[in-house]
């Protein structure tokens, strides 16, 4: 019985949290689709929710928050920073100082990072981890020293933090493989696209899809590849690939947006005329928006918001307000496929025709919630430090 | 001719005795400088736990780059080092993959895989007359293909305690960096004092005299790479204790990190000059620095710039003491 009350409680203090952590001041680049609490937690077959109690962390403002960054290196990841930055900004009442460490996607700088802001005397950390086991055992300890961890969209293996901030990973790569297998009937020849390997946005994208496709003895992969990321080893990757199966691949499932313009450039370098090009997944980038138009590629994209960085912010105060918050909290992704190319089981939340922004460099992420006239180039984001 | 030769050598390191105590008082002033640079920035910099850290911070480098000043000091380079980690770090969590049972058994192998590996680059520079350059370019390729034939992705791991070899303490200090030390204090010893350690530096002074001169130049030149080898598997081990797992790339940031110590350190790319204490300074300072520069706030694009100036200082402040 008092269990259950417990249960009670927590839960109407997480429902709480959940709905306190909108975003009243963002502007999203493009039309907003679904607005509701996140479809995960909603959708979530388990009986009970898995909730953090962070008294323990309860401490007075003002505080020093320390955010381990993985790397820039592309236009998502640089978005997300100025996101983080204006979180801060936005709590600059009650936070004293914001200290960013940019790892350069290598393990061993970020593991050097994390102890150094743990010197640095932080209140609580943020990780965004470039590979997810590579950073478990640092984390690990920095949490048995008392101060607690929140993950940031990479997660690291273990469950030794207090939350993981993301756009659910699983999801994403699991409708990708679903839109797919009911696009081919069942019967294709698919390949992965992934981003950088080893880092768990990848990895936990590709992992639930390849679960999905396996179960479908007519769907075959012919080849997984990685891109880091970049358009332009997308390009590399996928013209190998296409020089390997030419006319045979029906579709690239794709880990994000941001390799799917160098995916797409190869095929019609490779000779491809619209119509002709595989269907392709992705996420958040404008150019792929353009050129499944353009190029008539059968498109779904689902939104992977850089926004979950000033959500981070958000969470990060709840924490040190010694609030209970969820083991896993979820961003809405914003779920988009070209017109009659709709499946039985994925339907449009905005109009797909509605996202691209024929103004706008290909790179740009249009589920930025920054504002119309944040431009990332030249930005220079305010916060506390 | 022998006799001429074998005079001049003792008198050349006696003139060098003072570019010796430069060398790694240029490192020793820039330690201190960051150090008190440190302290005026943030009042934790200065705490014994921050450079505890930075010991620890410095296991890693520190232990290629021993490797790298041996391979230097003959004349040589080794540029297979980031991609022989890559492949033995692989290895390592790959085979022991979790299970206790296998950790000293693949560690002993990972360790004499590396020295074969050390040994056959050895081997083709001596026999293929080839520049090291460009031989362990060519091997580095091949080791990083393997490394990423075998996995692309993060492999096995390792139980739990193996950490203790990257995190442990006693007495609040670092398990891992206090051996790094101790081996390098043994290589310093040997360094100097054994006709080996000797003879190395002879090698990279002046080859065609230590040939003249009857010195085992093949052997030792097959010594000095088998020994880059061994410190590379030491390395690769380190790391997944570090990580917990091997990474195709685990090392790829090594290769060229490795020999930024050496040169700090004071030891000249053309061979035959500089030691392993200058390097192992040169490590310390560069894991300083990286602390120095966290504490600073400042982006990783900033750090690149501070730390190529520094190298550059370094370097070009010995210059000028050499001619001086």
């Amino acid at each position: 019985m008092r269990n259950g009350f417990k249960a009670a409680l927590l839960g109407t203090l997480a429902a709480g949290f959940l709905a306190g952590v909108g975003h009243a001041q963002s502007q999203p680049a493009t039309p907003a689709g679904y607005q509701g609490a996140p479809r995960t937690e909603l959708f979530n077959p388990a009986l009970t929710t898995c909730i953090r109690d962070t008294s323990k962390y309860k401490k007075a403002p003002p505080y020093t928050i320390g955010f381990s960054n993985a790397g820039l290196g592309d236009s998502w990841r640089v978005v997300a920073l100025d996101e983080l930055k204006q979180g801060a900004e936005d709590h600059k009442d009650v936070i004293k100082k914001l200290i960013i460490t940019d790892a350069g996607h290598d393990d061993a700088k970020q593991v050097s990072d994390v102890q150094d802001l743990a010197s640095q005397g932080v209140d609580l950390m943020i990780v965004s981890a470039n590979t997810e086991k590579a950073l478990d055992p640092i984390v690990t300890r920095v949490m048995r020293q008392g101060i607690p961890v929140i993950m940031l969209d990479r997660r690291i293996s273990s469950d030794h933090f207090v939350t993981y901030i993301n756009a659910s990973d699983p999801m994403m790569g699991r409708l990708w493989a679903q839109w797919i297998v009911e696009k081919l009937h069942g019967k294709g020849n698919v390949v992965l696209l992934g981003g950088q390997a080893g880092s768990s946005p990848s990895e936990n994208r590709m992992n639930p899809a390849k679960e999905i496709f396996a179960q479908y003895p007519g769907i075959h992969i012919l080849d997984t590849v990685y891109s880091d990321w970049s358009p332009v080893k997308g390009k590399q990757v996928m013209q190998a690939v296409i020089a390997k199966y030419g006319h045979k691949i029906d579709a690239v499932w794709s880990a994000h947006g941001l390799q799917v313009p160098g995916s797409i450039e190869a095929f019609v370098e490779a000779g491809f005329k619209p119509g002709e090009i595989p269907m392709h997944t992705t996420a958040d980038v404008n150019g792929p928006l353009l050129e499944a138009i353009k190029y008539k590629v059968p498109m779904l994209e689902i939104s992977d918001p850089p926004s979950q960085y000033r959500t981070a912010i958000d969470v990060a105060l709840k924490v040190l307000s010694g609030a209970a918050v969820p083991c896993t909290y979820t961003v809405n992704s914003q779920i988009s496929v070209t017109p009659g190319d709709e499946t039985p089981s994925i339907k449009s939340d905005v109009p797909f025709d509605s996202l691209g922004l024929p103004d706008k460099p290909s790179n740009y992420l249009v589920t930025n919630d920054l504002g119309p006239t944040y431009d990332p180039t030249t930005a220079h984001t305010q916060y506390p430090h | 001719m022998s006799i001429t030769a074998t005079t001049a050598l003792p008198r050349n390191r006696a003139r060098r005795l003072p570019e010796q105590v430069l060398r790694l008082g240029i490192v020793v002033l820039l330690i201190v400088v960051i150090t008190v640079l440190g302290c005026l920035v943030s009042d934790r910099f200065g705490t014994l736990n921050n450079f505890l850290n930075v010991y620890e911070q410095s296991t890693d480098l520190a232990l290629v780059a021993l490797g790298q000043t041996l391979t230097i000091l003959t004349g040589g380079i080794d540029l297979s080092v980031g991609s022989m980690i890559s492949l033995l770090s692989v290895l390592t969590s790959g085979i022991i993959n979790s299970n206790g049972d296998l950790v000293l058994p693949v560690c002993a192998g990972i360790i004499v895989l590396g020295m074969v590996i050390g040994l056959i680059n050895g081997i083709a520079i001596v026999m293929l007359r080839v520049h090291p350059l460009i031989v362990t370019l060519g091997t580095g390729a091949v080791l990083q293909g393997l490394a990423l034939l075998y996995t692309m992705a993060p492999a096995g791991g390792v139980p739990d305690g193996f950490d203790f070899l990257a995190y442990g303490r006693i007495a609040d200090i670092s398990v891992g960096a206090t051996i790094v030390l101790l081996v390098y204090l043994l290589a310093s010893f040997l360094m100097r004092r054994t006709a080996t350690g000797r003879n190395i530096y002879a090698i990279g002074d002046d080859r065609h005299a230590a040939v003249l001169l009857g010195l085992p130049v093949k052997r030792l030149t097959m010594l000095v790479y088998t020994l880059s080898g061994l410190l590379c598997a030491m390395t690769a081990i380190y790391l997944v204790a570090r990580f917990g797992s091997g990474q195709p790339y685990a090392g790829a940031n090594y290769t060229l990190a490795s020999v930024t110590p050496v040169v700090v350190g004071g030891t000249m790319l053309s061979g035959g000059r500089g030691g392993v204490i200058g390097t192992l300074l040169g490590a310390y300072l560069i894991a300083l620095l990286n602390d120095f520069l966290n504490f600073l706030h400042v982006s990783t694009e900033i750090q690149l710039v501070v730390q190529g100036l520094i190298i550059m200082l370094a370097v070009s402040a010995y210059r000028e003491g050499k001619r001086g």
